[in-house]
């Protein structure tokens, strides 16, 4: 295969992402799928997008509007 | 209704920091690219444009490769005149083909430089700005201004009053982020505006007499919960850096304007006074997007943002300002002993967790309501600690002012099931059974009284096998003294003629980072009704205890400090714990005996050690 490059957006691997690491990914395009350099994850985009869907499971006031702050 | 101050900053990067790398991928470098130079200045027009559409002023930070674009510098001088913007001077954007030519670097951060480069940059960045303008700036600032730079800044061009000077808890938590690449080691300062002293930047002056002469501001304005056990970098009032937590819904952004909501609430600890700061460098908006987020969505976020600010704005619940008009506003405002606080509530993981934040020229302080009101983060300004960075220093990296206690970075009371981690709390025990008030989950209530701030939290119930009991807590916090009064008394229990035993005690520790210092040549000393014990740090596992304890201390010679604890009612014993190698931590403490409707006083106490 030729080099890896960035994809249509330049997505950061969502197990890292979870462990609070920014970690860009690459794309390999024989394969349609993006990996990561640092651990093992590969994905294509559409489990990219819903992982990173996922890793929002921490952030139970995402869409509220908060008016109380005492 | 109280004062919420905004500060809206922009600076002509032309070479963005990220920028490069991502538009550039698959590119051999080159940050003369004119593709790159033409977008960065566009990105600033349109930042420009947005705030001016809201009717905001801006401050215009130039960076020095904008001082070599004619376009940048006369799109300054049209707005400042048009609008009122303030054109100020930035020791960030260093990178330009100029720059890197001339000093033969790649090297990009003011306090990184070795202190001889520091003064010829900052000369030739000022120099370059007085040529272009035919003045010099009020305004100025980095993501850290070393005190060192500050200093020489503040000497040679006075007209200097205000200044970015640290990112809120910006240090080896960013670090590992950025697949530890990102070196913005800043952690321990203060998260709203203050006057730094003149030996740190991070602690705050404690009079004229150490005054750096200038107002610092924060880079944002960051979520004071978030932060301090996140990324510095995705919490803040930076639109993009909510886009880089994943903290939107579709294209929402609810949690950045409560971010904005609560920075206002501040006001009821501050005497009516609330602050905000925005400050997005273009290459957060640039066209190829920035990671996930496409570049429609980077610019929507920062329209909302100000947008939102717009609409406060229109209520009349917020006054725009630029940077030179907020130093003055502060200057005739704030006192230099005046406590900055926050009990700042969880307003992302829906925990209703609370932290308090203390910050006077003594100490920087958190409480963690989530832990009994315990002492999680202690950084002790009494020392004025002068700690010079950059190459040819000690620290070429290392910008933190140290902590005696951070329980995130040195565990806190969950150790990995040996040793003790660093925590401030109390213990209480009945009958060979023991609590930790780190487990007794609570929440807080703040006043004022005089020079005090005082919390007072919600009483905590005990439960032994043949005792309940509820203990009430207050914290009591005295401006510039270096003092933490806390007082404990059982306001009910089951059998109220039982006694329990009381242990208030500090494990604590030094260091700006995770990983364990050396502890040799910290002193413990008990000071008894007639007895005095010491102990000499060599990780020999040793204690002390003396009767009718007057005072427990430690002195921490390599920050030069001391802490100690002392009783102020009650009959005490005291104790001094060493730790050893797997538990590189002190312990100080005092303990007494409790009875129902009793109540007793103990002092924390932090004093400079020369």
């Amino acid at each position: 295969m030729s080099q890896a490059g960035k994809g249509r957006l330049n997505y950061r691997c969502p197990a890292c992402f979870i462990r609070e690491l920014d970690i860009d990914m690459f794309y390999d395009k024989d394969k349609a799928e993006y990996y990561c350099l640092r651990c093992p994850f590969t994905g294509t985009e559409e489990e990219v997008k819903k992982l990173n869907q996922m890793a929002r499971f921490r952030y139970k006031c995402l869409k509220q509007r908060i008016t109380n702050f005492d | 209704m109280g004062k919420f101050i905004l500060n809206i900053i922009h600076r002509p990067e032309m070479v963005p920091e990220y920028a490069e790398k991502v538009t550039g991928q698959g590119k051999k470098q080159d940050i003369s690219r004119k593709s790159l130079l033409t977008e960065s200045l566009d990105i600033f027009k349109l930042q420009q444009q947005i705030a001016h559409e809201h009717g905001f002023r801006t401050t215009i930070q130039m960076t020095y490769a904008s001082l070599f674009n004619d376009e940048a510098i006369q799109l300054a001088k049209q707005h400042h005149q048009q609008f009122g913007d303030e054109i100020a001077l930035t020791l960030l954007g260093l990178p330009c083909k100029q720059f890197q030519e001339k000093y033969k670097t790649k090297d990009f951060c003011i306090w990184m430089f070795s202190a001889e480069d520091k003064r010829s940059i900052i000369d030739d960045v000022f120099g370059r700005f007085h040529e272009s303008f035919g003045f010099f700036p009020e305004s100025t600032g980095s993501y850290y201004l070393d005190i060192d730079s500050i200093n020489y800044i503040k000497q040679r061009y006075p007209t200097v009053k205000c200044a970015v000077a640290t990112c809120w808890e910006e240090g080896p938590k960013a670090y590992r982020t950025t697949n530890n690449s990102w070196y913005t080691l800043l952690d321990g300062g203060p998260w709203n505006p203050w006057i730094p002293s003149t030996a740190n930047t991070h602690a705050p002056a404690s009079g004229p007499a150490d005054d750096s002469g200038i107002v610092a501001i924060p880079h944002l304005s960051r979520d004071l919960l978030a932060c301090f056990d996140g990324n510095g970098s995705n919490f803040g009032t930076h639109p993009q850096n909510v886009l880089r937590g994943m903290i939107y819904s579709g294209d929402q952004f609810p949690y950045l304007f409560n971010l904005i909501d609560q920075y206002k609430a501040l006001e009821k600890y501050n005497r009516g006074y609330s602050y905000n700061m925005m400050f997005v460098g273009p290459g957060w908006m640039n066209k190829m997007g920035r990671w996930e987020a496409p570049y429609e969505l980077l610019v929507k976020s920062y329209r909302d943002g100000l947008a939102y600010y717009a609409e406060l704005k229109k209520k009349g619940e917020i006054e725009d300002m630029t940077m030179a008009q907020f130093a003055d506003w502060f200057r005739a405002n704030k006192t230099y002993t005046e406590p900055c606080c926050a009990l700042w509530k969880d307003i992302l993981y829906g925990s209703q967790k609370q932290l308090f934040w203390y910050c006077d020229p003594y100490m920087r302080a958190c409480l963690d309501m989530n832990q009994g009101g315990a002492l999680v983060d202690l950084r002790p300004y009494v020392a004025k600690l002068h700690w010079p960075v950059g190459i040819g220093t000690a620290h070429v990296h290392d910008a933190s002012y140290p902590f005696l206690v951070q329980s995130m970075y040195r565990a806190g009371y969950f150790t990995h099931y040996v040793g003790e981690g660093a925590i401030k709390s109390c213990k209480l025990s009945y009958e060979g059974e023991e609590a930790d008030l780190c487990l007794c989950r609570t929440k807080a209530r703040y006043s004022e009284k005089g020079n005090a701030r005082i919390l007072t939290l919600d009483p905590v119930e005990i439960e032994f096998g043949t005792l309940k009991l509820k203990l009430v807590s207050t914290f009591t916090f005295v401006e510039a003294t270096g003092e933490i009064t806390i007082s404990r008394m059982i306001s009910a229990m089951s059998r109220p003629d039982a006694v329990v035993h009381l242990n208030e005690y500090l494990t604590a520790c030094y260091g700006t980072t995770e990983y364990p210092e050396d502890m040799t040549g910290i002193v413990l000393k008990g000071t008894g009704r007639d007895a005095t014990k010491e102990i000499a740090y060599k990780y020999k596992c040793r204690e002390e205890t003396v009767a009718g304890a007057r005072r427990v201390e430690a002195l921490v010679p390599q920050i030069h400090t001391r802490v100690a604890m002392l009783p102020l009612q009650g009959e005490f014993e005291g104790y001094i714990r060493e730790g050893y190698a797997f538990s590189p931590m002190f312990t100080l403490g005092l303990t007494s005996n409790l009875s129902n409707n009793q109540e007793i006083i103990t002092c924390l106490k932090l004093e400079k050690a020369d």
